[in-house]
């Protein structure tokens, strides 16, 4: 770690987003009446003036050569990077899947999967914290609350239970 | 009111005892739930407290809504996430204490300051409800522009480890919170041409994403998330932590109490709520603090000020639906219907009609915080244990649960992938150490300011001098600008006297 140059470029993924939601908004509101812009205004250009000393900021230490422009802070410890990746594209298809397999079976599936991503390995663990947790959640949120999730096979199977 | 009556009321509230149970355990189950609020809660159970009588429905509602705002603390301090927006000041210290070990002290912290605070401004209501009713009055538009840079300033003080990070942070929510159609034409706003968004950004999804999604993508670098210091501190905790708890909350009784006041005023505006009186009350505490730098750190005082506040609110915003007929706040909305359904009429009318019911919600308030009491402060000892699960039990537990959550309260799943967005965003932010909490103020204040704001500007023809036009206005301004102020004034007062 000694005389590593601290990594500054993942500080500027914030502002560039910042930056391109501002110039985004600026481009959504330019029709509208002063009432319907005035607080974005007055906040995004703030926010564009802070983004661009955040750039001068840390463009002033790379070129004095006290900083990189690398993204470590991002994605280091790289083992644990890849299994964060692994549950943003689990969380995604099980949100996708849901109106096919229904709440309880989707998030049954979902659970055995993460589980399995972060290094759980027994059998008997990831399929009982999996079918609890789906079984939890059916009994407050479908039984109990009777909320308005995709129903798939489970729900119609336990249907007759409550009605 | 004469005493036989209001102690018939208790007498009546405690019979309810069996309904009143039931909502406090469902309340606490829910509350603890991200994004899970209370309204959803009570829509979803119309069918019930319509088919019951009114004053059975009022207690079931009233003490449901307490024990969720009761609630919404516990993942906050037990593992970062608050669940609600009323909450999310309390993971500013409630967290690290559970990082030292303390999380039995902090939630039992986190009840006695809920109960206490619940307690004291419901009796303070039931007392002073004609005098109350007449602040909704008094605090319009341009009064709430000030309140709400109460509770904007919190930015600039968790900014204060890095300003430009903290600012841009804070300011980045503000923008994400004007999304939507405004308030005047209905135009809508940076919508990415998604319709779901032109009510503004659901606070549920961005609550469960910047800080339940995040933190979870970010624990799982860590076996578990308390030091190996808190951890033998925890494995090691007993009753006589909860004692030690409740010793704290009894030394910092003045700071509950008037943490509270600060919830129940701003609860009785219409349109402010228990997000707006936590911070604005966590600002204000570590403002006149002695040891305004030890805040974030994990002190008692970070975790009484925004529960006392968002419990004092409860109390708040029922005073505008039953003095004058206008709901404080959504679950007051649902409240309302319940009792329009019963053939009620809110206003001033209903004290003289059925005094019974007009004092009998404040009574029964009291009473489900009485019952409360007793029903979870034991149980803070057993939630504390959560923090021995390791993470890579927790982690998936908590994104897909808390994903699941975010749709409950409109029924989209897009808001669960606006959770998922979110998320991203929130771990980008904490990987690099811009303020998911800043982030967050923005996006629950944001909207909340631009509302009073083009109203109070509105109202004067775009003149902004408006801001300053009200005798009460003033006023605030000048305890905004003293609240600032004072504390900077003493800091320099110390360094100065310890350089000398």
């Amino acid at each position: 770690m000694s005389g590593r140059k601290p990594a500054l470029g993942a500080d500027l993924v914030i502002p560039a987003l910042a930056l391109a939601f501002a110039g985004y908004f600026f481009v959504s509101i330019s029709d509208l009446a002063w009432e319907a812009k005035s607080n974005g205004v007055i906040i995004g250009t703030l926010l564009v003036a802070l983004v661009v000393a955040q750039v001068v900021r840390i463009a002033l230490k790379v070129a004095r050569g006290e900083a990189s422009l690398g993204f470590d802070a991002l994605y280091r410890p790289r083992e644990v990077f890849v299994q964060r990746l692994a549950l943003v594209a689990i969380t995604i298809v099980f949100i996708v899947a849901m109106p096919w397999l229904g709440l309880t079976l989707d998030l049954f599936a979902g659970m055995l999967a993460a589980l399995y991503v972060v290094g759980v390995r027994r059998k008997t663990v990831l399929l009982g914290v999996s079918f609890t947790v789906a079984a939890v959640v059916y009994l407050l949120f479908i039984a109990a609350l009777d909320s308005a999730f995709p129903h798939g096979p489970i729900e119609a199977m336990l249907a007759p239970l409550w009605h | 009111m004469s005493i036989d009556f209001l102690l018939g009321l208790f007498a009546h509230s405690f019979s309810l005892w069996w309904i009143i149970w039931p909502a406090i355990l469902l309340g606490i189950v829910v509350g603890i739930l991200p994004g899970f609020s209370p309204q959803n809660t009570l829509i979803m159970l119309l069918p019930l407290t319509l088919a019951v009588p009114v004053d059975h429905a009022f207690a079931f509602m009233v003490a449901l809504y307490c024990a969720n705002h009761l609630a919404g603390g516990v993942p906050a301090i037990l593992v970062k996430i608050p669940g609600s927006g009323g909450a999310a000041a309390t993971t500013l210290d409630g967290f690290p204490m559970t990082q030292k070990g303390q999380a039995q002290q902090a939630l039992v912290l986190c009840f006695t300051a809920s109960v206490f605070g619940g307690l004291i401004t419901s009796i303070a209501t039931l007392a002073l409800l004609p005098w109350l009713s007449k602040i909704g009055l008094y605090l319009r538009s341009v009064e709430m522009v000030v309140v709400m840079l109460f509770g904007l300033t919190l930015i600039a003080v968790i900014a204060a480890k890095d300003v430009l990070k903290g600012l841009i942070a804070g300011l980045f929510g503000l923008l994400i919170g004007v999304i939507g159609t405004d308030h005047i034409y209905n135009d809508p706003r940076a919508t990415f041409g998604f319709l779901e968004l032109y009510d503004g950004v659901p606070l549920a999804p961005a609550l469960i994403g910047l800080f339940a999604v995040s933190e979870a993508l970010v624990m799982i670098e860590e076996k578990m998330i308390v030091t190996a210091e808190g951890r033998e501190r925890a494995t090691r905790s007993n009753w006589a932590d909860t004692m030690e708890g409740l010793r704290i909350a009894a030394r910092k009784w003045w700071h509950i109490v008037w943490c509270s006041f600060v919830g129940l005023f701003i609860g009785i505006v219409p349109g402010a709520g228990a997000s707006i009186g936590a911070f604005v009350a966590y600002q204000q505490s570590r403002m006149w603090s002695k040891h305004p730098e030890l805040y974030g750190t994990g002190i008692p005082e970070g975790v009484i000020a925004p529960e006392a506040a968002n419990n004092g609110v409860t109390s708040g915003t029922l005073v505008p639906m039953m003095a004058l007929g206008v709901p404080g706040g959504s679950t007051a909305a649902v409240m309302m219907i319940v009792l329009q359904y019963h053939g009620m009429v809110m206003g001033p009318r209903l004290f003289t009609s059925h005094p019974e019911l007009a004092y009998g919600v404040f009574v029964s308030m009291v009473v489900a915080y009485i019952f409360m009491v007793l029903t979870i402060l034991p149980m803070a000892r057993y939630m504390a244990r959560i923090v021995l699960f390791e993470t890579r039990y927790l982690a998936p537990i908590i994104i897909l649960v808390t994903v699941v959550a975010a749709f409950v309260e409109r029924q989209y799943l897009f808001d669960m992938g606006l959770a998922v967005v979110f998320g991203v965003l929130g771990y980008i932010a904490h990987k690099t150490g811009y303020h998911v909490t800043a982030l967050l103020i923005g996006v629950i204040l944001g909207p909340i300011f631009e509302e009073y704001l083009v109203r109070a500007l509105r109202l004067h023809q775009g003149n902004p001098l408006a801001l300053f036009s009200s005798t009460t206005g003033n006023v605030l301004w000048v305890l905004l600008a003293l609240s600032l102020a004072v504390p900077a004034l003493r800091a320099w007062l110390r360094k100065k006297k310890e350089s000398t």
